[in-house]
């Protein structure tokens, strides 16, 4: 098991590579000057020319790649061109409330998307079946800045229950997880739509089943035979679809933290792709793809907690 | 069916339980709702962004100060320096500073010897980006720690206006710079009424006040600056009272919007930004003077305004904005003439209509003033095609000459002199050693630009400006099309403790005047 995982992790390695590498070439090919965003549009071209020469933007790109790549190779992410902080400790930083928001989301995801898809599936083409796939269709097409928006407008300024500036410092519990409700909730409702609808269809296929039939014709009690026979069976495209949907959760997560105005990474890439801030965003991006690497890694070794035959192989 | 219901009834209820646990706050703080992404630079000498200059402008002095509320380089006011002389040649200045000013974060007492630290370090293009203001000081002097003397090598407009609490001249520690180092970034030390306490990537900036202000101790103790990206949440931040100062969209419909809340006072002011159309002189068929006039008389500024809305924006007056020190406020700008433009595009051999390129950037604002722009231009058949990309890019591509017409909306320093020097002087031509933001490659006023500055007799100096904006105007360099005033919102129970007529940090100006009642 653990030489499977280490296996994997050292696969990981030249994707999160290759990702640095298109990552650092792309943000340079676009236009744009980190040099001017820091002074401002008055700046002379003798104050851009000396900024430029400080963060070595004037050295050819070949050479700037040859020292990114040693840096990063030595484990040093190197420093923001803007903020002149660690890349590593502004993403420090953010991490636990991105992993917050994204697991959250997910656990919301889960615990409400699956009972609802085996609910639908059981009640086929049922009043509950039709309510449960129409929510799931808004949840789906709903873009996550307006239903965001929504929120904040019944739950913040109607009701005053929680804030609109979703920010609470780590220390405080109390405080974060009434910053964490709403983004978590607009998060989860849309992972619940997918859940919802994979669970559903995932479940009809199953219970057309022979064993399904088998055990009912056993006399199995029926709660039995939908979670405990069926359920797990139809569990496997739901955790792909959860392992995959892990990766654009934290990519959606950025309209989320904007208009809940949360630290993120998220918010934190978006950021510095307006700023030009080169070596933010490389940072940033090894670091999302090693989250995708992660995800993948988690998803496969769940399949084989769920069916043995796949531990197995 | 009843499981939805236990579903539903289960999320609110736990909504609820996790709602009641509310913060409990203390002390007097301000919340400032600011439309930004994040912190450029608290430095004052590198800092040239509209986020930065307001938080900038409660933290720093200089050694004048323009009074509070006013951009008129005639109300000058002392500020660190107690009082002030010059030579009649204007060539030397000297200043008395103000005794026992402490610096903040604990940095001891400002002396002369910050004040010409500071004041290199402004003239300096390693250290500053306004560095190009300065150009013209030959020395700058401590004879004893109370006095600062500074020499010019030659006469420069409204010299007194480098020392004021504008850009490089905001007055940094010496010891504060040397030893924070590029941390100074996020961590400035001045001397002003507000301090840092702390920075929050992408969320916020906050102030502490500054107990032994030289003023008196403000009465607000904690300023919390807020980067909220988007709009709608800033706005429904400020509905939702967790902001009382807000940085409002520069248009009619939200200054308006804001003005129905209750408790809220709408603040417009200057100084008013030009948005001018620069022409691209050298490139075809912009070369033709009679394309240019046709462009000129097919620009509808009143539609403009119109749009815009007239509470929080006005017509053009000249190429330069109005009210500063110099403007020809009735400059020959061309009328509103459809006409007569399509005769003129006729006479340059279009009759059939001309085609002409811009590099546009998707800010909004400036996009829709393109787009509108577009349209009138379109009635004339001119077909103007917006190549439409983000900010940054349109600031790094109309820099490298690579747009015939590039739309461009400024404020600067209220005198003439700083406005046509940069736009319309041919030492500021984009792609050049020099460059600064002369995208029409105009140089046909750089003599009397030139000689106004050298002149000592204000009468002749306004006349010698008045000459190069009529040059400028005539020869369309530029089309003037409309000036857009600052607009901010706040709760009624903010008093700023003074009239905000204008600020040259584009943002209200909080000191130890300024209360806040619970």
């Amino acid at each position: 098991m653990l030489s499977y995982i280490a296996k994997r992790l050292l696969v990981a390695v030249p994707t999160l590579l290759a990702v640095l590498t298109v990552v650092f070439f792309f943000v340079r090919i676009a236009p744009g000057d980190p040099a001017f965003i820091i002074l401002g549009d008055q700046a002379s071209q003798e104050a851009l020319a000396s900024v430029r020469h400080q963060l070595g933007l004037d050295q050819p790109i070949p050479v700037q790649y040859v020292v990114f790549l040693g840096q990063v190779l030595q484990g040093d992410l190197g420093t923001s061109l803007v903020t002149n902080r660690s890349v590593w400790g502004e993403v420090v930083k953010v991490l636990p409330y991105t992993i917050e928001l994204t697991l959250t989301a997910l656990a919301i995801g889960i615990v409400l998307g699956l009972p609802l898809g085996v609910i639908a599936a059981r009640a086929r083409n049922g009043a509950i079946d039709y309510l449960a796939r129409f929510f799931s269709l808004i949840g789906l097409s709903f873009p996550a800045f307006v239903s965001a928006i929504l929120l904040l407008l019944v739950f913040a300024i109607q009701l005053h229950w929680f804030p609109v500036i979703s920010e609470a410092r780590l220390d405080d519990p109390a405080a974060r997880l009434r910053a964490l409700a709403l983004p978590a909730i607009n998060l989860g409702l849309i992972m619940v739509a997918y859940v919802m609808r994979v669970a559903r269809s995932s479940m009809l296929g199953v219970l057309g089943e022979d064993y399904i039939r088998t055990a009912r014709a056993k006399g199995v009690p029926a709660r039995m035979v939908i979670w405990r026979h069926a359920l797990r069976n139809a569990l496997i495209p739901v955790v792909t679809v959860v392992g995959l949907y892990l990766g654009v959760l934290i990519g959606n997560s950025v309209l989320t933290e904007i208009v809940f105005n949360r630290p993120g990474l998220g918010k934190l890439i978006v950021n510095s792709l307006n700023q030009r801030d080169y070596t933010m965003l490389e940072g940033m991006m090894v670091i999302y793809a090693f989250f995708i690497v992660i995800a993948n890694l988690v998803t496969d070794l769940t399949y084989g907690l769920i069916d043995p035959r796949v531990k197995r192989q | 069916m009843k499981h939805l219901t236990l579903f539903a009834a289960g999320g609110i209820a736990a909504m609820a339980l996790i709602a009641a646990a509310a913060p409990a706050r203390a002390e007097t703080q301000l919340n400032v709702g600011m439309a930004a992404a994040d912190l450029g630079s608290l430095d004052p000498h590198r800092s040239a962004t509209t986020q930065d200059k307001a938080v900038i402008g409660w933290m720093f002095n200089g050694l004048v100060r323009f009074k509070p509320g006013t951009i008129n380089p005639e109300q000058i006011e002392p500020d660190l320096a107690n009082t002030w002389e010059s030579t009649p040649d204007q060539l030397t200045w000297t200043f008395h500073l103000r005794h026992g000013v402490q610096c903040n974060n604990g940095f001891g007492e400002l002396t002369s010897d910050d004040v010409v630290f500071s004041l290199k370090r402004a003239a300096n293009p390693k250290t500053s980006a306004f560095s190009s203001d300065f150009a013209d000081i030959a020395s700058i002097e401590a004879p004893d720690p109370y006095t600062v003397q500074v020499k010019f090598k030659k006469h420069i407009p409204a010299a007194l206006g480098l020392f004021t609490n504008y850009q490089g001249g905001n007055i940094v520690c010496k010891k504060a710079v040397e030893k924070l180092g590029a941390d100074f970034r996020t961590k400035a030390v001045g001397t002003g009424p507000f301090a840092i306490a702390e920075y929050d990537p992408s969320q916020s900036v906050t102030l502490v006040a500054n107990k032994s202000y030289f003023r008196g101790a403000p009465k607000i103790d904690r300023i919390v600056y807020r980067y909220i990206q988007s709009d709608a949440s800033r706005d429904l931040a400020y509905s939702s009272g967790e902001i009382d100062l807000i940085y409002g969209r520069q248009d009619q419909v939200w200054a308006q919007r804001m003005q129905s809340q209750p408790h809220t006072v709408v603040d417009v002011f200057g100084p008013a930004e030009l948005s001018d159309i620069s022409l691209n002189i050298t490139k075809k068929p912009l070369d033709d003077l009679r394309v240019r006039q046709a462009i000129a008389y097919a620009i509808n500024r009143d539609e403009l305004v119109k749009f815009k809305g007239a509470m929080t924006a006005s017509a053009a007056v000249s190429i330069i904005p109005h009210g500063y020190l110099g403007t020809d406020e009735h400059a020959p700008l061309y009328p509103y003439d459809p006409a007569k433009a399509k005769q003129l595009l006729a006479a340059a051999g279009y009759p059939n209509g001309v085609t002409i390129k811009a590099i546009q950037t998707s800010f909004p604002s400036m996009l829709n003033t393109m787009q509108i722009v577009q349209a009138q231009l379109k009635k004339v058949g001119i077909d103007l095609q917006l190549d439409v990309v983000d900010h940054p890019t349109f600031h790094a591509q109309i820099r490298k000459d690579l747009s015939e017409v590039v739309l461009y909306s400024a404020g600067r320093f209220p005198v003439a002199d700083v406005y046509l020097t940069q736009f319309f002087h041919s030492r500021s031509i984009v792609n050049t050693p020099t460059a600064v933001t002369n995208f029409s490659h105009c140089g046909m006023a750089d003599q009397e630009i030139d000689a106004a500055r050298d002149a000592t007799d204000l009468a002749k100096q306004k006349a010698l400006w008045k000459t190069a904006q009529d040059k400028l105007v005539e020869a369309v360099c530029a089309v003037p099309t409309y000036e857009q005033l600052q607009v901010w919102a706040h709760r009624d129970k903010l008093d700023f403790g003074y009239k905000l007529e204008a600020s040259l940090t584009l943002g209200p100006i909080i000191n130890e005047t300024t209360t806040l009642k619970p």
